[in-house]
């Protein structure tokens, strides 16, 4: 009963929040100098056209008729129209999402595998030279820009040493397996990317909880009872460790999301941040419109697991 | 045992008495005697110094030379574009976008931040509502967003000043609200009230000391994130196209594909980025290690 109220009450709030991104963006994309209208007019049309173009986007009625159409048409998952291409946005968009949630999801377990033993073995030896290492590395990951780590790795490893293709995201003509492997191919360097710059606030993060877990009474009982070093490290006070960094995981999920953006652009990697890219390019706000609105209930979905997660993780936080 | 701060050690080797020093100097002390706090706040002063000077060290890169993709050498120390233009100058001139950038949005996030933390702490009416508002600003994936407003307002520097705020307050708000909360329940602070104090006097007598040790790391810190939203921005095209900046020479060198045969075209601004936000974030380090007493060991 407890959990069906808890999961509710983070549903409302999440619901909330996707309401307030639509919202606010609908009014800044309508209220700001940058007239879309004009985007979707070009200067050589008659008055006459420009008005049944206006019209087919419904540019021409009052703002609160326009916000709440666009409401009803989110409700039935209608994105609008893509100003350039005069498809559906969301049919745009859609193609796209597979390859970033790919990208961001195996950024995100790729950081965990290799930030849990870093954070373990710094915690284990305070002060140490691997401590000292962390916290330097953590510190300077933690400022790094991204299309930085991307064009360092592509000139690394895709130009000079010619290990992995340098853009896109599969080889054409290719099938069954083969495909799965120029996929993981040409996913390694863009993931990386993501990893580094991910990395930094991770370990520092698991590495702060994990000496206070390691400070508390349950390990110095478990230790007094003769459980070995490492039980105490990996099985009692890590556990328990785990559990705020799932919030970490909450928090950076925005910040994730940014950098993918800037990621894709580098590595010509057909997600929505591509997409956001090409966009820009061709002052398309619908599309950016969409992209913005459809990233942000992607993160509000993840953000919402991710508190249900550590609901059933956490039983304390059920009766907040 | 009573503590007596005149004879312990580094007193007694300074022939000063720490004791009569003001907090705020202690802090300097600490501060400066850091060598990572030290050469982080000399790094950023050099960048702002250079932003400021950039007209007398070079000319301001435009046009076209035939000097077209030379590696860095003796006549140009960090190379040359793919339009003969000297990166060196770009570096030195897109120091004046960041820092001019970094010092404007910072201080605007920081107003808005700090308003909007203190009035949440300080009016148990507002709590609730800023909160949520905090929380979901700060849930939300911002670069997207940022990029959809610079691309419809048309990108130029108040623009970029403007959208970074408008989007970084709410961490600033955050660590703010944090740090006022206690506050505002403490006994001074309830004295002041029974006396009759008024809000604002409390406000600017109490809390805003309170918090003011936060907002200075905030300050640092909000200008290194705006530097790297600034420089995300222009590398993605939205740079203003009226002055140079990190993040615009980066652009440049992937739009016009040179990067492969030219290393020094992403290697000098990437350089000057990471320096920056490297700087800011030892410096906001150090001073808060400065602050501690437990740390500083006095």
């Amino acid at each position: 009963m407890a959990f069906a109220r808890f999961a509710l009450l983070r549903l409302l709030r999440g619901l909330l929040t996707l309401w307030f991104a639509i919202t606010v963006t609908f009014f800044l994309v309508r209220l700001l100098p940058g007239d879309p209208a004009l985007a979707v007019a070009s200067p050589t049309m008659t008055e006459e056209q420009r008005a049944i173009m206006l019209a087919d986007f419904g540019l021409d009625q009052p703002l609160p008729v326009q916000y709440f159409t666009y409401l009803g048409q989110l409700l039935q998952g209608n994105l609008g129209i893509s100003f350039r291409q005069s498809v559906p946005v969301l049919d745009v968009l859609l193609e796209r999402l597979p390859w970033t949630l790919v990208l961001t999801g195996s950024s995100l377990i790729v950081t965990l595998i290799i930030g849990v033993p870093l954070a373990v073995s710094a915690a284990r030896r305070r002060g140490s030279h691997i401590d000292r290492a962390v916290q330097v590395g953590g510190v300077i990951g933690q400022s790094l820009f991204v299309p930085t780590v991307g064009i360092f790795l592509l000139y690394v490893f895709g130009l000079w040493l010619g290990w992995l293709p340098i853009g896109g995201a599969i080889d054409r003509g290719v099938s069954g397996l083969e495909a799965y492997g120029s996929m993981l191919r040409h996913l390694v360097l863009p993931c990386l990317s993501l990893v580094l710059l991910q990395l930094g606030s991770y370990v520092l993060f698991l590495r702060t909880s994990l000496i206070d877990a390691l400070g508390e009474e349950y390990t110095t009982v478990a230790r007094s009872k003769g459980v070995s070093e490492r039980t105490v490290v990996w099985k009692h006070a890590l556990r328990n460790a785990l559990l705020p960094t799932v919030t970490l995981v909450g928090l950076q999920l925005g910040f994730l999301v940014g950098g993918a953006v800037l990621t894709e652009t580098i590595f010509a990697y057909p997600g929505i941040g591509r997409a956001i890219y090409e966009a820009v390019g061709q002052l398309d706000f619908a599309v950016l419109q969409g992209a913005f609105v459809l990233l942000a209930a992607t993160v509000v979905l993840a953000n919402l697991l991710t508190d249900l997660l550590y609901g059933i993780l956490d039983p304390r936080v059920r009766q907040a | 045992m009573t503590y007596n701060p005149a004879t312990t050690p580094t007193a007694e080797l300074l022939g000063t008495d720490l004791s009569q020093m003001s907090p705020r100097r202690k802090t300097w002390r600490a501060f400066v005697r850091n060598p990572l706090g030290l050469s982080s706040l000399i790094v950023l002063i050099f960048m702002v110094l250079l932003a400021i000077a950039a007209p007398l060290i070079v000319e301001e890169p435009s046009g076209f030379s035939v000097a077209v993709l030379e590696p860095p050498s003796s006549e140009h120390w960090f190379g040359t574009d793919h339009i003969g233009q000297d990166i060196f100058a770009q570096i030195v001139w897109g120091a004046r976008t960041s820092v001019a950038v970094a010092v404007g949005a910072s201080a605007l996030a920081i107003l808005l931040g700090t308003v909007v933390g203190v009035a949440a702490a300080y009016f148990p009416r507002l709590n609730t509502p800023l909160g949520m508002l905090i929380d979901v600003m700060l849930s939300l994936p911002i670069l997207p967003l940022m990029i959809l407003i610079a691309a419809l307002v048309g990108p130029s520097i108040s623009t970029l000043v403007v959208v970074i705020a408008v989007f970084s307050w709410p961490e600033v708000a955050r660590v703010v609200r944090s740090q006022a909360l206690p506050t505002v329940t403490l006994t001074y602070v309830n004295a002041s009230h029974v006396i009759g104090a008024s809000n604002l006097w409390v406000l600017t007598r109490h809390i805003l000391p309170a918090v003011t040790p936060v907002v200075v790391v905030s300050v640092v810190l909000t200008a290194s994130k705006a530097v790297l939203s600034e420089a995300g921005l222009s590398f993605l095209g939205l740079g203003d196209p009226n002055s140079w900046s990190w993040g615009t020479v980066l652009y440049n060198a992937q739009r016009s594909g040179v990067l492969a045969s030219a290393w020094w075209t992403a290697l000098f601004p990437s350089l000057a980025i990471l320096l920056f936000v490297v700087a800011a974030t030892l410096c906001s380090l150090a001073y808060n290690d400065a602050r501690n007493p437990r740390i500083r060991g006095d």
